[in-house]
């Protein structure tokens, strides 16, 4: 650089829409290359661990629908499973079929944000309005089972909390069938488009080595041709009786990351479509009321599960002391939960361990020497959602 | 896990009462740097991903690992042999302080950033130890556990002097924490003595 040009720092943010949320960088600009992009996050900061401290377990569910708001059951799937780590149960087969389901429907709504938004940041708006009329449609199924478009509630320690409606499982054959494509049709409008490429292909270029250090996971890693997946290498629930593959990309670009998440929806159709064929009939719940509430109908006529509501919705169930670490394959890397528990029915200390944070942490290292017009495509490709970054 | 590191290092290896097998060790405070690097190098160990660095605050807790006010956690993951370990350490309220691992792992900064802004625990050579969550002048540490759930400070917007302002809070109600004791298990005694007469 000249003696002409000093320095510029710039502040993005927090509100600007390709920050994807309350995101304020302060960006150190020599012309338009970006030296430095340093993140300030925590704007919206809520305590949530704080927040779970002081609830029973039950209570503490709906929380984590509210961190990485676009894929809510996955994030109660960890939190389930930790929870029946520590009480030593484990979920009836049928919930754990109805959870993979249900958290690759997830994986499949998360993707089809992201990927529009990505494609927005960079250019294409009609993605958006496609991928949305499919979410909607989507979340019609979310709907169906919980009650609840987007904040679900729905994996409790123990299984799930209904049972899929009558037909439900015929309706998502179909919707399911027919879903790849209109992942071509998306394929179509932005895979080869040109203009897509040319701001994506090569930009924020990730490696092997630097994905590992930089303690990256999920789509990100598997972008620089990492082949790992929580699903495949410590499989949770039913993933180990079910067949698919894990995408791995090569270059570890921003277009890389586009390419392994269209390919990953593909796989979760597969799996989705799997399990409506493998899943047996049986309880969704643990029989066990001293950890879930007894259905209504016994509620009528037996005096003991009264009493079992009342203490379940009152006092809570009483976790065994202990602590534990539970992650999962989230649509946006690994999500964990440490649980400690003191023996009471309040966790003792929850911590929640969102991809996002360690994914913007690398935003740094990821947009040195690329011009400022590349940053929101980098930030984009990461899927960041500050729910989860914030906490 | 080697038996030789874990002599070395490991104050006493510990169980956790948990199904998944999950391996852990305690290890001491002056150690950490030490042992982190051994295992992220050793070939037979090669945990080269650090996943989490978090903290337990036990003041109201009794725990088989501590005796001490904190315990530091750090969990890694083997990419390699498909391993997870975790790390604890103690931490004494009389020095709140521990060796950065940022020389080793670069992705603990942020993890360590947040550690400090939540339970005051200082990093040794963190190249920049600064609060990550909360606002930019913030008071205390909020998840040490003798912080109120309800905060000290409260802010709002306010219209006549066209700013945020910041007041101590006022809270409408009183604060509710219900314990979730149940009164019919503590009278076991009394129940037993009253059937006794």
């Amino acid at each position: 650089m000249s003696d002409n040009f000093k320095p510029v720092t710039l502040n993005f943010g927090p509100q600007h829409p390709a920050a994807h949320g309350v995101l304020r960088l302060l960006v150190q600009l020599e012309g338009e290359v970006v030296n430095k992009a340093e993140p300030h996050i925590g704007l919206l900061h809520r305590g949530t661990e704080k927040l779970i401290e002081h609830k029973t377990y039950t209570q503490a569910i709906p929380y984590f629908d509210r961190l990485d708001y676009v894929s809510p059951m996955c994030q109660e799937h960890a939190f389930a499973l930790a929870v029946e780590d520590l009480l030593g149960i484990k979920a009836p087969v049928r919930a754990q079929y109805i959870r993979v389901m249900f958290a690759e429907l997830t994986r499949i709504l998360n993707h089809l944000l992201n990927i529009p938004a990505f494609a927005m940041d960079i250019g294409a708006a009609t993605p958006m309005l496609w991928a949305f009329e499919e979410r909607e449609k989507m979340l019609e199924f979310h709907e169906a089972v919980s009650g609840a478009r987007f904040h679900a509630a729905y994996f409790r320690p123990g299984g799930v909390h209904q049972d899929l409606p009558d037909n439900l499982a015929d309706k998502m054959r179909t919707y399911f069938t027919n879903f790849p494509k209109f992942i071509d049709t998306l394929e179509e409008l932005l895979t080869e488009n040109r203009i897509f490429k040319q701001r994506s292909v090569d930009i924020g270029i990730l490696s092997k080595e630097d994905a590992i250090r930089l303690s990256c996971s999920g789509p990100v890693l598997r972008a620089s041709g990492v082949a790992w997946d929580l699903r495949k290498s410590q499989p949770y629930d039913v993933y180990d009786e079910i067949d698919f593959d894990i995408p791995v990309g090569k270059t570890g670009d921003t277009y890389d990351r586009y390419l392994v998440r269209m390919e990953e929806m593909r796989e979760s159709v597969k799996i989705i479509l799997q399990c409506i064929d493998k899943i047996p009939s049986g309880p969704v719940m643990v029989e066990d009321n001293k950890i879930t509430p007894p259905k209504r109908s016994e509620m009528k006529n037996s005096m003991e599960a009264i009493i079992h509501h009342f203490k379940l919705f009152t006092e809570g169930y009483r976790v065994p002391e202990g602590l534990t670490y539970r992650c999962v394959e989230a649509p946006k890397g690994e999500f964990g939960v440490v649980l400690v528990s003191d023996g009471s029915s309040k966790p003792y200390r929850c911590k929640l361990r969102a991809p996002g944070f360690v994914h913007l942490q690398a935003l740094n290292f990821l947009s040195k020497g690329h011009q400022l017009a590349d940053l929101p495509s980098i930030l984009g490709s990461l899927d960041i959602v500050f729910g989860e970054v914030d906490r | 896990m080697s038996n030789e590191l874990l002599e070395k290092y490991s104050i006493g290896e510990i169980q956790f009462p948990t199904k998944s097998g999950l391996a852990s060790m305690l290890v001491n405070k002056d150690k950490i740097l030490d042992i982190i690097q051994k295992i992220k190098e050793d070939e037979k160990l090669l945990y080269d991903q650090l996943i989490d660095i978090t903290v337990v605050d036990n003041i109201s807790s009794k725990t088989n690992y501590s005796s001490q006010r904190f315990t530091v956690i750090y969990s890694f993951l083997s990419l390699r042999f498909n391993k997870r370990l975790l790390i604890l350490s103690n931490i004494s309220e009389e020095d709140l302080s521990i060796d950065s691992i940022t020389q080793i792992f670069e992705s603990a900064n942020w993890f360590e950033r947040e550690v400090y802004d939540l339970f005051g625990i200082t990093f040794r050579n963190h190249p920049n130890l600064q609060r990550l969550m909360n606002d930019y002048n913030f008071q205390g540490h909020p998840l040490r556990k003798d912080f109120p759930l309800t905060g000290y400070e409260e802010v709002r917007y306010d219209e006549n002097l066209k700013k945020v302002v910041y007041e101590p809070v006022t809270l409408k109600q009183e604060f509710r924490d219900f314990d979730n004791e149940s009164p019919w298990e503590g009278m076991k005694e009394t129940i037993k003595k009253e059937i006794g007469k």
